[in-house]
């Protein structure tokens, strides 16, 4: 009896403690980021880093970062947790899942957020590199605020390039280029390759990707940038992005045949089994960390133009977060895309940082001056176009990419499998195209 | 007295299948719309899909090829170990190993083993002067690939039961076939695998559910591909689920596995229950 009423009593004065003290009369706005790691290197703890640092300057919001994994896996986690009603405040989304996000009323737009602060969607998105304004703002209104994001780069081990006789201040520029230097640059013994000329990943997601700019240089277009039910696979300028992948393999022998998985290919260049890739700029910091050779980037080779996409990820806000939480959400979101802050996460990473200020910044500028390859990197931004983004961008980017792994792997000509992917991706657009392009008026 | 384990039963496996039964019958109808009655539209769906049925032919492939080679390699090593000493305890626990290592580590393991150039398997071929195959990028390989890992990770589990299966072989049987001039060979076909008969039953059963119920290492290694040609069924309705967000073909998907583990698990009991009678008649 005694100590169930001493119990009662202590337990009232601590309720009356908490009650008094100003920590408990403004307890933080809990809120929570789903961040991916798309690249090799450690952008987990820097995450972390950066969070906490968040957390200190506004004790007011107690953000707290969720390691949802690949790209993929982030858009699967984010859906999950909105439909068990429980959605995160902000989510760092892979910039091309915005528009299906959008077409499924998953994630909110936030012109609110921008007016409320006093300003235009236009002046908002003006502190963003131009070639990010299509994968964010989506029928005029901002849907998703860029926060790193990258391009591919052509990668080249200069001391294989010394050793092949080669000159390592000119590197291959354009297709013709890149296959004589390749030759020139795989090692063999007898049948077997000891050290490839050209490397590409070719796994689900980065496939897609290195296909897109491929098909760019080639002075094509994957989607159509306005409207999210058509891709343009069976295109001659696809063919002969694809053909060219394929030759690589099959006619110059200076690429491995099969599916590589950008992992496999980075840790090739790293052990000097690879003597040139194409990888994302999210990947500098990883090789350069670990390169035991001296390296150099460049744009990637063009046949046509120099054309890339941009790759990366941007902030969202889920559909459901409201109030406080909404709020918080904007004042990280806001936070974490600074010039200071963006630039800081870039200089970690490798990714650009969207936010053209973050350049001007003196850190920034020391850092490129030290790093004149983070220089290349942010050049070739200015050749950028929007990434593919269709209605269930997941699945459409996965037509083409079976039929990818196929023509690397020898199974299928390219044009068959161009075919066959535009197939399946008007295929799995059809609903879409129905209720929206194909939906006419019937009288 | 029964009716709890009742209402658990009812609860937890009766309940999602008549959810998941009418699922399979509904689906959008409008892109971003609610839930609506598609009849069996989503079972069109699935079977038009060449993906669900690389998936089915995968899985059949999958099955052969790791349950029978793993049930004969878990025999091989029970008769090798059935005496026991102290060497064969060694033995015993080194097969015995890999049960223990979880399937995401283990796909994490040989994800470096089969890593083309750099990989452990290709670094020692190469001492060979053979360049290996791309163990996971190459649509001929890769299911194979994935096999190797699997029978490598349940030959050691199923040895187990056979371990216990030997002791249930009386020695005067063997002695009676050896008095009979039986070789080992003879011995094998005529004493030990009738004795083992309802072992090999329950090991069948056990292996051809973890053939269906597992694709943890599918997620890890390939992520089904390249061109689905790893795709096993399971995997299949993760990815309709998740990726592709249509859970109606999912459901439906979930109950062709449904109703094939159902056979094959009926036909399994029906032949365990036979040889057990023909072992007390």
């Amino acid at each position: 009896m005694t100590t169930t009423r001493r119990n009662i009593l202590a337990g009232a004065a601590l309720a009356a403690s908490f009650a008094l003290s100003p920590a408990f009369a403004q307890a933080p706005t809990e809120i929570e980021l789903f961040f991916p790691v798309p690249v090799d290197g450690q952008l987990a703890r820097d995450m972390a880093a950066l969070i906490k640092e968040f957390n200190e300057k506004n004790p007011s919001i107690k953000a707290t970062p969720v390691y949802t994994g690949s790209y993929d896996e982030t858009l699967i986690k984010t859906r999950a947790a909105m439909k068990a009603g429980k959605p995160p405040a902000a989510v760092i989304m892979s910039a091309n899942f915005l528009l299906d996000l959008k077409i499924e009323g998953e994630i909110q737009p936030m012109d609110g957020l921008i007016k409320a602060d006093g300003k235009t969607n236009d002046q908002f998105m003006g502190q963003f590199f131009d070639a990010l304004h299509g994968n964010a703002v989506l029928d005029r209104q901002v849907y998703g605020v860029p926060f790193h994001n990258s391009t591919p780069l052509l990668y080249v081990n200069t001391d294989h390039l010394k050793e092949a006789g080669l000159d390592p201040d000119k590197l291959p520029a354009n297709w013709e280029e890149l296959v004589a230097t390749a030759k020139k640059l795989t090692k063999r013994e007898g049948d077997r390759v000891t050290r490839w000329g050209m490397m590409m990943p070719s796994n689900y997601d980065y496939g897609g990707w290195i296909l897109q700019a491929l098909t760019h240089s080639n002075g094509g277009q994957w989607f159509n940038v306005d409207y999210g039910g058509e891709v343009y696979y069976d295109t001659p300028s696809m063919l002969g992005a694809l053909t060219f992948w394929s030759d690589l393999i099959a006619k110059h022998k200076v690429h491995p045949a099969g599916v590589q998985a950008g992992g496999a290919v980075s840790s090739a260049f790293l052990s000097g089994q690879a003597s040139m890739m194409l990888l994302s700029t999210g990947s500098l910091t990883h090789i350069r960390t670990n390169a035991k050779f001296p390296y150099k980037v460049a744009f990637v080779p063009k046949n046509v133009k120099n054309e890339v996409p941009i790759g990366g990820a941007s902030l969202v806000i889920p559909t459901g977060v409201e109030g406080e939480r909404r709020k918080a959400a904007w004042t990280l979101i806001n936070w974490m895309t600074s010039p200071e802050k963006s630039g800081w996460w870039s200089r970690a990473t490798g990714y650009f940082a969207p936010n053209k200020a973050a350049y001007d910044t003196p850190e920034m500028k020391e850092f490129i001056a030290k790093n004149p390859d983070a220089g290349i990197a942010v050049s070739q931004l200015s050749f950028a176009k929007p990434w593919f983004a269709t209605y269930k961008t997941v699945p459409v980017r996965k037509a083409i990419e079976d039929e990818l792994a196929a023509v690397l792997s020898g199974k299928k000509t390219p044009k068959e499998a161009l075919v066959a992917a535009q197939k399946g991706a008007d295929e799995i657009m059809r609903p879409y195209v129905e209720q929206t392009a194909l939906k006419l008026p019937t009288n | 007295m029964l009716a709890p384990s009742l209402l658990f039963l009812a609860l937890f496996t009766y309940w999602p299948v008549v959810q998941v039964l009418w699922q399979s019958l509904h689906g959008q109808v409008r892109v971003g719309g609610p839930q609506a009655y598609v009849g069996p539209q989503n079972f069109l769906k699935l079977f038009a899909d060449p993906a669900f049925r690389k998936a089915l032919a995968n899985n059949l492939v999958y099955a052969l090829g790791t349950v029978i080679p793993s049930l004969v390699l878990a025999l091989g090593f029970a008769m090798a170990l059935a005496r026991s000493s102290r060497v064969n305890a060694l033995f015993r626990a080194l097969f015995f190993l890999p049960v223990l290592i979880p399937l995401v580590a283990a796909a994490s393991i040989f994800l470096f083993l089969f890593l083309p150039n750099v990989g452990l398997l290709d670094y020692h071929l190469a001492k060979l002067a053979i360049s290996g195959p791309n163990w996971l990028g190459d649509p001929d390989i890769a299911l194979w690939s994935i096999m190797a890992l699997t029978i490598w990770k349940n030959a050691g589990y199923y040895m187990l039961f056979f371990l216990a299966g030997l002791q249930a072989v009386p020695a005067d049987a063997y002695e009676a076939a050896i008095l009979d001039g039986a070789g080992p060979w003879q011995r094998l076909r005529y004493v030990t695998l009738p004795y083992l008969k309802p072992t090999i039953g329950f090991v069948l059963v056990i292996g051809l559910l973890n053939v269906v119920t597992q694709v943890d290492h599918v997620f890890v290694l390939t992520k089904g591909g390249p061109s689905d040609s790893t795709n096993l069924l399971l995997f299949y309705v993760y990815q309709q689920a998740v990726e592709n967000y249509d859970a109606g073909r999912a459901a439906a998907g979930t109950l062709v596995m449904l109703a094939l583990l159902l056979v094959v698990t009926a036909s399994s009991l029906r032949t365990l229950e036979r040889s057990f009678g023909e072992k007390e008649a």
